[in-house]
C-alpha cells in the first residue's frame, strides 16, 4: 500500500516538474502583462483542483449524512484538508499576480472575497474536525458544515458581483488563449489535479490508520492530551 | 403538521418564559451592544461628517457578535441541566424543538436591537426609518436559523466557545453582504434598497429550508 502511494507521489511530482517546465519555457509570455501572467497557469489550476476537492467534501458529506458510512467521511476529511491548502495556494499565487498588474496585493472583488471565505469556511470545518472529540456524532457535525460551506460560496460570490470587478474574466472558454498557452494550461491542470487526487489518496490512508488505531493512540500520533475516548 | 407548529411555540415560550424569569440575557446584551458602540466612537474618531459612513458598519458589528453570545446561551442552559436529551427523548420532532429554540433565539436578539437601533441613532445622529428597521429584522431571520443550527452543534463539543464563531460567522456573510447594503442605502447612501432587501428575503427562505433540514442530523443522536 505505501510503496503505491510512494510511487504514485514520485509520478505527482515528475509530472508537476513538466508542469513547471512548460510553464517557463514552452508558454510564450504576455505582450501586455509579461511575466506576471505565468502565474495564471498554476493560479487557476490549484484553484480547480481545490473546487474539485471541496466538490469531494460535499459528496462525501451527504453520502455520510444518509448512510453513515465511515468512508465517505474519510474521504471529507481527506479533501478538506487538501482543499485548503490549495485555496491556500491559489490566494497566495493570485496576490503575487497582484500586486504588479493591479498595484495591489489585495482588492474586495467578488472571486477574490468569496475565495477567502471559502478558505476561512473549510479552515473552520479543519477545527471543528480538530478540537471535538473524533466520533459519529462529530463527522455528522462536520459533515452539515460542510454541506452549508459548499452552498455558501456561490451566494457570496454572486452577492459581491454588484460592486465592480477587476478579475480577469473566464479566458478558457471564450477562446482567448493562444494555442500553446492553452495546452500549456490543460497540461498544468491535468498535473495539478492528479497531484491533489495523490494527496487526497495519502490523506485518506492516514485518516484510514488513525481510525483503526487502538484508542489513545491517535493523541500519541498528534501529540495532543484528549479525554478518554468512549466511541470510535 | 399543527402539532409540530405547537411544540415549536411550546419550546419557544417555555425559553422565552425562563429568560423573563432570570432576566439574564436581554439586559446583557443591552449593556454589551451600547458598549461596542462606545467602543467604536474611540475606534473611529467619529464626528457629524464621517458618522453616517460608519454606523452601518458598527451596526453590523455590533449585532453579529451579540448575535453570537445570544445564541451561544441558547443552548447553554439546556447543556448545563442536560436537558435537551429529555426533550428529544419525547415523541415531538427534533425539527419542531429547535424550530422552537431558534424562535425563541431570534425574539431575544431582536430585544437587543431594540436598544441598538435607537442608540445608534441617537449616538450616531443616523437616521432611524422603517426600512432600516426592515432590513435588519430580515437578515435576523436567517441569521438566527443558521446561528441556532450550529449552537446545537457545538453545544456538544468541547472548545464551543471558539468554534461558535468560527463556523457562524462566514457563513452569515450573505446577510451581511445584503444587509449592509440595505442598511447604507436606508441611512442615505446611493444604490438599490429594493434588491438589497429581495436578496435578503431570497436568503432567509434558503437557509431557514436549509437548516430545518439539516437540524435532524444535529440534535438527533
Amino acid at each position: 500500500m505505501t510503496k503505491t502511494y510512494e510511487r504514485l507521489t514520485a509520478v505527482a511530482v515528475l509530472l508537476m516538474l513538466l508542469a513547471a517546465g512548460m510553464i517557463f519555457l514552452y508558454a510564450p509570455e504576455d505582450y501586455l502583462q509579461k511575466e506576471p501572467q505565468r502565474i495564471f497557469y498554476l493560479h487557476v489550476s490549484a484553484a480547480i483542483a481545490a473546487f474539485a476537492c471541496f466538490l469531494a467534501v460535499l459528496v462525501g458529506s451527504v453520502i455520510y449524512l444518509r448512510t453513515e458510512n465511515a468512508r465517505a467521511d474519510r474521504l471529507a476529511r481527506a479533501a478538506a484538508l487538501v482543499g485548503v491548502v490549495l485555496t491556500t495556494v491559489t490566494l497566495v499565487m493570485g496576490m503575487l499576480y497582484a500586486k504588479p498588474i493591479w498595484g495591489t496585493f489585495w482588492t474586495w472583488d467578488a472571486r477574490l472575497t468569496s475565495t477567502l471565505v471559502l478558505w476561512i469556511i473549510y479552515a473552520g470545518y479543519l477545527l471543528l474536525r480538530r478540537l471535538a472529540e473524533p466520533g459519529p456524532q462529530v463527522a455528522r457535525y462536520a459533515a452539515v458544515a460542510g454541506i452549508f460551506g459548499f452552498v455558501d460560496v456561490p451566494i457570496v460570490y454572486f452577492s459581491v458581483t454588484w460592486w465592480r470587478t477587476v478579475h480577469p474574466g473566464p479566458v478558457i472558454v471564450t477562446n482567448a488563449l493562444p494555442p500553446e498557452m492553452l495546452i500549456t494550461f490543460l497540461v498544468t491542470m491535468a498535473c495539478t489535479l492528479f497531484l491533489a487526487a495523490v494527496m487526497v489518496g495519502i490523506r485518506y490512508r492516514i485518516e484510514t490508520l488513525l481510525d483503526e488505531a487502538p484508542s489513545g493512540a491517535e493523541a500519541t500520533i498528534r501529540g495532543t492530551q484528549r479525554e478518554p475516548e468512549l466511541a470510535r | 403538521m399543527t402539532r409540530s407548529v405547537e411544540v415549536a411555540f411550546a419550546v419557544a415560550r417555555k425559553d422565552l418564559t425562563s429568560e423573563w424569569r432570570t432576566r439574564e440575557l436581554v439586559p446583557a446584551l443591552g449593556q454589551f451592544v451600547v458598549l461596542a458602540l462606545v467602543i467604536a466612537n474611540f475606534g473611529f474618531q467619529i464626528d457629524s461628517q464621517n458618522a453616517a459612513t460608519i454606523a452601518p458598519g458598527v451596526l453590523w458589528l455590533a449585532l453579529v457578535f451579540a448575535g453570537l453570545v445570544a445564541f451561544g446561551r441558547a443552548f447553554a442552559a439546556e447543556r448545563e441541566q442536560a436537558s435537551l436529551e429529555a426533550m428529544l427523548l419525547t415523541p415531538a420532532s427534533p425539527v419542531a424543538i429547535f424550530a422552537g429554540k431558534a424562535l425563541a433565539a431570534a425574539l431575544l436578539l431582536i430585544a437587543c436591537e431594540v436598544v441598538l437601533l435607537p442608540a445608534l441613532a441617537l449616538l450616531f445622529g443616523t437616521p432611524l426609518n422603517v426600512a432600516l428597521v426592515a432590513a435588519v429584522l430580515l437578515a435576523t431571520v436567517g441569521m438566527a436559523a443558521l446561528g441556532c443550527l450550529f449552537a446545537a452543534m457545538v453545544a456538544r463539543v468541547r472548545a464551543r466557545e471558539v468554534l461558535l464563531p468560527l463556523l457562524t460567522l462566514p457563513l452569515w456573510i450573505p446577510f451581511i453582504i445584503a444587509g449592509g447594503q440595505a442598511v447604507q442605502v436606508a441611512m442615505g447612501a446611493s444604490g438599490s434598497y429594493n434588491q438589497a432587501v429581495a436578496l435578503l428575503i431570497d436568503f432567509d427562505i434558503l437557509f431557514v429550508v436549509l437548516t430545518s433540514l439539516a437540524a435532524r442530523f444535529v440534535l438527533d443522536d
